[in-house]
Parts: C-alpha cells; sequence; structure tokens
C-alpha cells in the first residue's frame, strides 16, 4: 500500500490571493493596455486571475478611464453588489486626477472620494508591465493579510 | 448641372417663402439657409418633401453677444446627393422652438441634448427628461455664461 501523503491546508488569504477574480469597469484606453493581460500575451490566468461577468462573483472591481458624474453611481453600485472582502484598482491618470479633463463639468476627479481604492496604477495609460507588477503587489499585500474591505 | 439642382430647390423654397428667408447660399456643395423661427418647422417640412429625409444632427450655438441662439439643423438628401443647412435664431430670453420629431423621428434625441446642454426648449418633443447630467443645479452647462473652471474649482478642486 502506498502512503498517502495529504497536502498542507492553506490559510485563508493565501487562497483567496491565488484566484482573483476581476469585474471590470472600463470607459477608455487602460483596456487596451490591460487587453494583453486578458488575452494571451500576458496571460492574467497564471495568476489566477478570471474577468468574470457580474459583481456578485468578483473579488476586485478595476475602474480604468474617465468617469462622469453619471457613471460614478453605477460603480458605487457594482461597489456595494460586491461580496466582501473585496478590492479595488484604479487604473491609469484618469480616474484619480480627471485627466486631462480636470477642468470639465461632468467628470469627477477623483474615483477614491466616492469608493475606497486599494491600489492606483499611475500612467496615461499604464504599462502592460505596469498591471503585472500591481497584480503581484496586490497578491503579496492578500497573502500578507491586507483585508480588504 | 450642379447648379440647376440647386436653384430647382431655390425657386420652389423661395416661391413658398419669401417673408421667412433670411438667407440663401451655396458654399462647399451645400444648401445653406436662414429662416424665421417661426418659418422653421414649415421649410423644414418643405425640404423632406423635396427629397431631404436623412436628418443628420440637431445642434446649438450660443451666440451670447448678439443675445441669441442659434440652431442648425443639418439635412442630406439620398436621391439628390445634397447637403442642407438650415439655420434658425432664437432669442436667449425665451429659447423655445417648435420641435422637428414629428417630421424626422430622430430629432427627439437631438433636440433633447440641446434641451439639457443649452436650455432650448423644443414645444411638441415628447421626452426631454436629462439625458447625460445627473442632479444638475446649475444653468446648463454649454452656455457661455456658465463659468465651467469656477464651477469645477467649488465642486472638485476645494478640498477640505
Amino acid at each position: 500500500m502506498s502512503k498517502v501523503t495529504r497536502l498542507p491546508i492553506r490559510p485563508k488569504a493565501e487562497a483567496a490571493a491565488d484566484s482573483l477574480w476581476v469585474i471590470n469597469y472600463f470607459t477608455a484606453c487602460g483596456f487596451l493596455e490591460l487587453f494583453s493581460w486578458v488575452g494571451s500575451g500576458y496571460d492574467m490566468e497564471r495568476f489566477g486571475i478570471l474577468p468574470v461577468a457580474t459583481p456578485r462573483h468578483a473579488d476586485v472591481l478595476i475602474v480604468a478611464g474617465y468617469v462622469t458624474e453619471k457613471a460614478v453611481s453605477r460603480i458605487k453600485r457594482i461597489y456595494d453588489q460586491m461580496p466582501s472582502p473585496k478590492y479595488v484598482m484604479a487604473l491609469g491618470s484618469c480616474p484619480m486626477t480627471g485627466g486631462m479633463y480636470w477642468d470639465s463639468y461632468s467628470t469627477i476627479k477623483r474615483i477614491d472620494k466616492y469608493i475606497p481604492v486599494d491600489l492606483w496604477i499611475i500612467g496615461c495609460p499604464p504599462k502592460p508591465e505596469n498591471i503585472g507588477k500591481a497584480i503581484v503587489m496586490a497578491r503579496e499585500a492578500i497573502k500578507g493579510g491586507f483585508g480588504g474591505h | 448641372m450642379a447648379t440647376n439642382k440647386f436653384e430647382e430647390i431655390k425657386s420652389v423654397i423661395e416661391s413658398k417663402f419669401e417673408d421667412s428667408i433670411l438667407g440663401f447660399d451655396i458654399k462647399g456643395g451645400r444648401i445653406m439657409l436662414k429662416v424665421n423661427a417661426r418659418a422653421s418647422h414649415e421649410v423644414l417640412s418643405l425640404l423632406k418633401d423635396l427629397g431631404f429625409d436623412h436628418l443628420s444632427d440637431v445642434t446649438g450655438i450660443d451666440y451670447i453677444r448678439d443675445g441669441e441662439f442659434e440652431i442648425v439643423y443639418h439635412l442630406w438628401s439620398h436621391a439628390r446627393k445634397i447637403r442642407a443647412m438650415l439655420k434658425v435664431r432664437i432669442s436667449r430670453e425665451a429659447p423655445i422652438l417648435k420641435s422637428i420629431a414629428d417630421l424626422w423621428p430622430g430629432a427627439q434625441i437631438h433636440e433633447r441634448e440641446n434641451y439639457e446642454l443649452l436650455g432650448i426648449d423644443f414645444e411638441g418633443n415628447p421626452d426631454l427628461s436629462p439625458l447625460f447630467l445627473e442632479n444638475w443645479e446649475e444653468i446648463p452647462p454649454l452656455r457661455k455664461d456658465f463659468d465651467t473652471r469656477e464651477f469645477v474649482k467649488r465642486k472638485y478642486h476645494d478640498d477640505k
């Protein structure tokens, strides 16, 4: 009879960090840079990240691109529908500074005034390598005990 | 040949609306027509009967120094292959114009946008509810006397 080796039971946080499901809210060019992560080029499934269709399945909300006053109420609704623990990433300059619409009457300037933002990937738009670095940082933080919201 | 097709339209319009036409011009292959606000609906109706079956756009311009708004209707005729612009001026104090949503159903949303962003009222439009803005309490934002910079500073940049 062969000996059965039992795998060690992994802590919950570590397991969660290995399967982050992502809901995307994209309005602008930031998503073009994330395409290569969704696709086979950089392949974010290697990190256990999966784009999902509904916020009720998601762990991470990625907000990329300009957010209008009308869109921010929808983003809040998406955020409220996500189960805890949940994490929010802001991608690119636009959702956190207003970008070139800094003096527009209908574009909000800082998304973190409306929902908590855990990670901001700077760039206009950020390169795929920066997004990868952010994903690794997020995984490390969650494994290190960061509980989200 | 090219001018003939313009001349025909010109003579038809001028014979019918002699008093209401403020200007008729052919520029860059398109008809530019200025009419009285009162006659705008009838002239557009006639243009539709003359073959201008496609309404491309309805835009509004704020001529604050003249105290007037200008509404520009962009039309295209598939049969004649020519464009027409119809310009109407209305006063800024009472910006109201007859809706053309009954002629081109597509005009409804253009008028709704003009109502929201410039505050031009279109009489007879079935739905002028807000389209892009939410909880807007200021004057319409594309009016020239709306101070965008001051509004943005007050609303977004005066951090506590």
